[in-house]
């Protein structure tokens, strides 16, 4: 807590001191702007002269990208403009999170699903000029998992650590063909492919950058990196080396507009071309306005309060699973009422969801009674909901014994989530319908990254987070939220702390076979004992939505809200 | 007027120059306004600020001037169906006496350190008026976020972060008079027929120079409720549900775009009006209690 106070106070003091430097900077990006872009318009145009005009698409972004590095990012910001840039192996198909052939053209699965051999794309080349080959592929896995790997210094590589723990290592069979083994079966293997965290980077662009390789990206995709002034904007340029047809759009740009009302008005003004997170308040002004085009779809996330239910455990050889000489502690966060289940029954029945969704969330989302989407595999439709019932609320406040309640603080999320998006006025319904039955509840606000080092080190005692899955595979939702073995304490992803071992057994036995029936049936069983257990209201699934201008056509909205511009062209 | 006498008792003069002084009367009559609000805010307030469970359903309806205005709630609601005038009414309590307690804040601080200053003067005086200087070179909302980081957030530590701030305008304009009135005659006197040194300030020194102070102190006021709002539309100051006009401002602004101008409106206005009478107020005051602009 201190640590960060200082660190803030430093922080402030050196932005101040900054403040001027800042100013003369951004006076000379302005000037430079135009004139930068210019030598990599004429590149291209020796070649084949375009009497079109170029093709230009800005979108209106929330927020910055963090880093560039594909197997290094873990927000939304920096993966939609890791997904213009790089590929992977496989990807999804458009619209939906089955896989088919990228960069790899087939592969086979052998040693009971332990061993799969790909075959790699031929004439590939990277936005630098190097061949894509079996070293590229090797490079871009083995820096993430082998720590003697002399780039494995240079990133964090947080999602291997989510998703990736089952994979043993990434061999080369010959310059293209590659064997990736596993240390055991996983059925979601295939489906996390396709994600971001193992997109394939070049492996001379990394050395010549070495440290700073996340800034100066170089993939394979349609796009190319070419500058990022930060807070600002990134540009990405079309790649005219490109293996399947040159993209239509000449040029892609993310500009960084913050305020969801200021996003609108660039958006009305044609200032930018699409918009992500539009207010939810603003949905009537944008669907009366021809102009604009209004894509939204179920999205596949959850949004939900978390009450730590006081006992998790420390990883200590980091290994993702609590091992039987790792035991239950208190968290930080430890607070009595909560670790009693009649008390955390009695907040489910406090919260009245459906009018949070209808109102904060403007009918843009559905009420979640489970703690994954309803279209995935094995969501378990049969679970009863909790209703709205404050009377059965103060009953089993009384049964508890808090016949007066209790004061207890809420961690409230600083910042607009695709799967909420004004987590202070849901905090503030949810303290008022907690009010009506007695619990008094004291808001707790802090900075984005504080807030999630805190909530993972089980400091809170009530807190607001949600989740978009990554890979359409249940397991990125049962396990990464909700699995005891995610209970650690310092990173954890269960923010309850949930901790009955028997749901691990449940949830491994689901990861571990390939029958899709069987697999239904593990996640069904743990979604029940995770509604007895009560540890997390759930709120809500939101609608994934973003706006275009009329004139942009070819987009096609992704189950994982990751944003793919290849089909995009501006009429 | 002949056969009147020309002398005017002082008070009855500086009564009669307050009330001709329009604005000072204007400024006058929204700082009462206020302070009925606030002591009243429970029999004046036509809804309760935050209702528990919250009545989600009539969220940001307009008020008295729209059919579709929910009865009862005359100024519309915000985001989460809560009566907007209600919420500006009780948001008067809080910020007056935010606004309050930190000018007092900066008041007591103020005189300690500009009495010291001013009246030992020598290295005392440098070292308090060497910091003074320093504090003066942040801009003062900016000292206060760094503050309100270093103690934590919440109304309270607004008020003191505030407070803080200002103590160092407090300690000049305390030295300047005591510098003033040390050099008086009554004041050697004292000395001369050897009155403690503590005696001397606390029974002549500060009660001789405390003026300017009240004239500053209300000009104080405004900027303090001012930077009080500034801090809660940060998220710094007032901590939800408080109805902090500051904070009102900041949940509502983003429903402008989409119509529902009323929830930011009318609390920037609540902001802007007692700011104006206050500031207002202080000048009048100052136009009559200076001795220099008599007529």
């Amino acid at each position: 807590m201190r640590k960060h106070l200082v660190s803030l106070v430093v922080f402030s003091l050196a932005l101040f001191m900054l403040l001027p430097a800042a100013v003369v900077f951004a006076s000379s990006t302005k000037e430079e702007a135009p004139k930068k872009p210019a030598p990599v318009e004429k590149a291209p145009e020796p070649e084949k002269p375009k009497p079109k005009p170029e093709q230009i698409f800005v979108f209106g972004s929330s927020g910055d990208a963090v880093r560039l590095d594909p197997a290094d990012v873990t927000d939304g910001e920096s993966i939609q403009r890791m997904d213009n840039i790089f590929e992977g192996l496989v990807e999804y198909k458009s619209g939906s999170t089955e896989i088919k052939p990228c960069l790899a053209t087939s592969w086979e699965m052998s040693n009971n699903g332990t061993e799969i051999v790909f075959n790699l794309r031929r004439g590939v080349k990277f936005h630098d000029g190097t061949d894509f080959n079996a070293d590229a592929v090797v490079f871009s896995f083995a820096r993430q998992y082998d720590p003697n790997h002399p780039f494995n210094q240079y990133g964090e590589w947080a999602y291997w650590g989510y998703m990736f723990y089952d994979v043993d290592h990434m061999e080369k069979i010959d310059d293209y063909t590659v064997k990736l083994v596993l240390k055991r079966p996983n059925a979601s293997i295939m489906t996390s492919l396709a994600m971001f965290t193992t997109c394939i980077v070049s492996p001379s662009n990394a050395q010549k950058w070495g440290e700073d390789a996340f800034s100066h990206p170089a993939g394979t995709g349609p796009f190319k990196f070419v500058e990022w002034v930060k807070d600002d904007h990134i540009t990405l340029a079309a790649n005219d080396n490109y293996w399947r047809e040159r993209p239509r759009l000449d040029k892609v740009i993310f500009r960084v507009i913050p305020d969801p009302s200021a996003r609108l008005l660039a958006l009305e003004v044609g200032e930018v071309h699409g918009i992500e997170y539009p207010n939810p308040a603003d949905f009537d002004r944008i669907r009366s306005n021809s102009d604009l085009n209004l894509m939204s779809e179920p999205g596949m996330n959850i949004g939900y309060m978390a009450m730590n239910t006081g006992f998790g455990y420390k990883d200590k050889n980091k290994n993702g699973k609590r091992d039987s000489d790792e035991k239950l502690e208190k968290t930080p966060g430890y607070y009595e009422p909560l670790t009693k289940q009649k008390v955390r029954q009695a907040i489910q029945y406090a919260i009245d969801k459906k009018s949070i969704v209808d109102n904060l969330y403007m009918g843009t989302a559905s009420v979640a009674k489970n703690g994954m989407p309803p279209f995935m595999i094995g969501y378990n439709n049969a679970v009863q909901d909790y209703t709205y019932d404050p009377d059965m609320a103060k009953k089993l406040l009384k049964e508890a014994g808090y016949p007066k309640g209790f004061e207890v603080t809420l961690h409230v999320m600083p910042v607009s989530r695709p799967y909420m998006f004004d987590p202070p006025a849901v905090g503030e319904a949810i303290q008022s319908y907690l009010g009506a039955v007695g619990i008094k509840v004291n808001f707790y606000q802090v900075d984005w990254g504080t807030y999630l080092q805190e909530t993972e080190s089980g400091m809170h005692q009530m807190c607001m987070l949600g989740w978009t899955g990554d890979n359409g595979d249940p397991d990125n939702f049962m396990n990464v939220l909700y699995g005891p073995n995610s209970a650690s304490i310092g990173s954890a992803g269960n923010y309850a702390f949930y901790s009955d071992l028997e749901a691990q057994k449940y949830l491994d036995a689901a990861l571990l076979t390939y029958d899709v029936e069987e697999r239904a049936k593990n996640y069904k069983k743990v979604q029940e004992m995770l509604h007895d257990f009560a540890g997390w209201v759930y709120i809500a699934h939101a609608n994934q939505s973003l706006v275009f201008n009329k004139k942009v056509k070819g987009y096609v909205l992704h189950p994982t809200s990751r944003k793919f511009f290849y089909p995009v062209y501006v009429e | 007027m002949p056969g009147k006498p020309l002398a005017i008792s002082s008070r009855n003069y500086l009564f009669r120059r307050f009330t001709d002084n329009r604005s000072a009367l204007f400024g006058l009559c929204i700082l009462v306004m206020l302070v009925l609000c606030a002591v009243f805010a429970d029999f004046i307030a036509p809804n309760d600020p935050n209702p528990t469970p919250p009545d989600l359903a009539i969220k940001l309806k307009p008020g008295f001037w729209s059919e579709e205005g929910v009865e009862g709630m005359p100024l519309g609601t915000d985001a989460l169906g809560r009566c907007v005038l209600s919420r500006i009414i009780y948001g008067t309590r809080v910020s007056l006496s935010a606004g309050l307690v930190a000018v007092g804040i900066a008041m007591i601080l103020g005189i300690c350190f500009g009495t010291l200053a001013g009246f030992f003067g020598g290295a005392v005086d440098s070292v308090i008026m060497r910091f003074v200087d320093i504090m003066f070179a942040f801009p003062a909302l900016l000292l206060a976020i760094v503050i309100v980081a270093v103690i934590g957030q919440g109304l309270d530590k607004a008020m003191v972060a505030i407070g803080i701030v200002y103590t160092p305008q407090m300690a000049r304009i305390i030295r300047s008079s005591v510098l003033y009135i040390k050099e008086m005659e009554y004041i050697e006197v004292q000395q001369a027929i050897g009155s403690s040194r503590l005696r001397v300030i606390f029974r002549h020194v500060i009660p001789n120079s405390i003026a300017p102070v009240i004239v500053y102190g209300t000009l104080m006021l405004a900027t303090a409720i001012l930077d009080c709002a500034a801090l809660g539309f940060l998220g710094l100051g007032a901590q939800p549900p408080t109805p902090e006009w500051g904070a009102m401002l900041a949940k509502s602004y983003s429903y402008i775009v989409s119509g529902a101008w009323w929830a930011a409106t009318f609390p920037g206005l609540a902001i802007l009006f007692s700011v104006l009478g206050l500031n207002l107020l202080g000048d009048g005051l100052r136009d009559i209690l200076d001795p220099r602009l008599k007529q």
